[in-house]
């Protein structure tokens, strides 16, 4: 038996195939440039979109209400740190990024700065070490207006400087170059004010400057792609942000906050606890302690209109379906558990009887504190447990028109099985879903 | 200003004690229209209109008379801190269930701690106010 030869194949050529490549790549990038420089950023927004409200209390600037709104002091102070001062750590895959000093400092903070030069960081992220990494969100602050802007860095060269220098910065080669950022710019971000959209009013433009530019909630609630930019198909899904869940946040009934009435929105917002549904905790909790508990009755209510309003969508980080009455809970009273042997019995239901009761109750509706209310949380019907387990390792506090409300921390005295069996246990009770958390989960969340 | 800063500190009813201020031991336990509240983690603005009942008010209380003679035939305390506390939680179950199992009073209970570990006098004592009361 003979075997054919085959007929000889076309020899692979890595170089020529690499040069077509490069070729794409340039024109590609060459397109993306040319959009970038003929992309126009539009008017700057003006009162009543852009600027302070007019029910602005006359306790308050409007330099300092606009930072609050903007929300600076979240990422530019540290832990435990003076207000401003920067070195908040940023820990990414590729290394870790330190908040800067914006008080009036002049050698470590922005004391010497030109109005430009302000301005350009803000809305274009170009500091005066070069480019800015995307962490400092000036690809929502471009919808800022120049107004708005120097009223924040008007107030803030009203506070106390802080001589504190920045630690630098952890990346690694390439990623510390920042020129580089010159690219990841031409690819996703486009300088832009606030647009104004046919068909809506002027408070939906407001709720919309409120979100988009001030507030940047979509820096944590959008979902990012690899090259950790917001995907735009996907505005408000949620996402992940420091371990924790930010939740989708878009209208869908199940999977974002459709079915919340806009009271509970309202009341989130202003205080950090919906009744009948969720308390804010981890990095939405400093989001209302910093920003949105001095929000003007006006602003919440544009901003609840404007979320409102936001298409809904499916998946991203929904966290389950809330169970807003769960059997678990409805059975039981404040002092003691409904019927059910197996959850009773169960070693979760024993740590849940001795550490978590005396504020949460069995029926969940929180004892001391409304803040404690179980049931509706999105964190105890979320099979997963991933906000529930943060909050139990790492507890949470709250800081509300000066009355502080705290969960305490248990990383340190329960084991990573028994903080997965307390939290399987309040899925179940409260949140009538099977947790899935192992030990192995609470482990990975522990650091 | 927590309601157990104001009962003990401005109005002296200082049968309620102070254990860690964390709501996390429940020496501080006071009822609230009934239900049992830690003291310590209730700002007094909170409160409103309803009621508060401590300690002081437990002899006057058929259920809390009953426990208090309960724990005394049972010689409960030992170093004493804690049982006023568990006596307003004690208290709060036999309203809400007047034949708690152990599991009951397990459930109901173990939030408020002992250093002195009087656990299974304090089971004993429930039960007996509990067939006091029948």
């Amino acid at each position: 038996m003979t075997s054919e030869n085959p007929a000889p194949r076309k020899r692979f050529r890595p170089l020529r195939w690499a040069g077509y490549a490069a070729i794409v790549a340039a024109a590609g990038f060459g397109i993306l440039l040319g959009d970038a420089m003929i992309t126009p950023t539009g008017p700057d927004p003006v009162s009543p979109i852009g600027g302070a409200p007019a029910d602005l209390p006359a306790s308050m600037s409007r330099g300092e209400y606009l930072t609050r709104a903007a929300d600076c002091a979240a990422c530019h102070t540290r832990q435990g740190g003076l207000p401003y001062a920067g070195g908040r750590p940023f820990e990414l895959p590729i290394g870790t990024i330190f908040s800067t000093n914006i008080t009036s400092d002049p050698q470590n903070g922005i004391g010497r700065w030109t109005d430009d030069a302000f301005v350009k960081a803000v809305r274009e992220g170009i500091g005066s070490k070069g480019h800015l990494y995307p962490a400092m969100p000036y690809t929502s602050y471009s919808r800022m207006s120049r107004a708005d802007v120097l009223e924040i860095k008007k107030y803030l060269l009203s506070l106390q400087p802080v001589p504190q220098a920045a630690p630098e910065n952890t990346l690694g080669f390439p990623f510390n170059q920042r020129w580089g950022m010159f690219f990841w710019n031409t690819a996703f971000f486009r300088e832009r004010r606030q647009p104004q959209v046919e068909g809506h009013n002027a408070t939906w433009h407001r709720g919309a400057y409120l979100a988009d530019a001030l507030g940047h909630c979509s820096e944590c609630h959008t979902p990012r792609n690899l090259a950790f930019a917001r995907k735009s198909g996907s505005a408000f899904a949620g996402s992940v942000t420091e371990g924790w869940k930010a939740y989708n946040i878009t209208a869908d009934k199940t999977d974002g906050i459709g079915a919340w009435t806009d009271d509970q929105i309202a009341s989130y917002l202003r205080t950090g606890h919906a009744p009948g549904r969720s308390s804010a905790a981890g990095p939405m909790a400093e989001v209302v302690e910093n920003s949105t508990q001095y929000l003007t009755p006006s602003d919440i209510k544009a901003l609840v209109g404007y979320l409102r309003s936001v298409p809904a969508r499916k998946g991203g980080e929904p966290g389950g379906t809330v169970e807003t009455n769960p059997l678990g809970a409805r059975n039981s009273n404040a002092v003691l558990p409904g019927k059910d042997p197996q959850q009773t019995s169960s070693r979760g239901a024993r740590l849940f009887a001795g550490d978590c009761a005396g504020c949460h109750q069995y029926n969940g509706a929180g004892r001391q504190s409304n803040y404690a209310n179980l049931t509706g949380s999105r964190a105890v019907n979320d099979p997963s447990g991933a906000a529930l387990v943060q909050v139990l390792l790492h507890g949470t506090k709250l800081n509300v028109g000066g009355v502080e409300q705290s969960m305490p921390a248990f990383g340190a005295t329960y084991s990573d099985t028994q903080i997965a069996e307390v939290a399987n246990y309040v899925l179940t009770h409260f949140g009538s879903k099977t947790g899935s958390v192992t030990a192995g989960d609470v482990k990975k969340q522990r650091k | 200003m927590p309601l157990l800063w104001y009962l003990r500190d401005e109005i002296s009813f200082t049968g309620t004690k102070f254990g860690c201020g964390m709501a996390l031991c429940g020496a501080c336990t006071v009822h609230l229209n009934g239900d049992p509240v830690r003291s310590c983690q209730m700002p007094v603005g909170d409160v409103g209109d309803r009621q508060i009942t401590t300690i002081e008010a437990m002899s006057s209380d058929r259920i809390g008379k009953a426990v208090q003679d309960a724990w005394i035939a049972e010689q409960v305390p030992q170093c004493g801190y804690c049982q006023s506390g568990q006596i307003m939680s004690a208290t709060a179950l036999l309203r809400v269930k007047a034949a708690p199992s152990d599991e009951d009073i397990d459930a109901a209970l173990s939030g408020n701690i002992c250093r002195c570990a009087t656990y299974r006098r304090i089971r004993t004592a429930v039960h007996k106010a509990a067939q006091e009361l029948r």
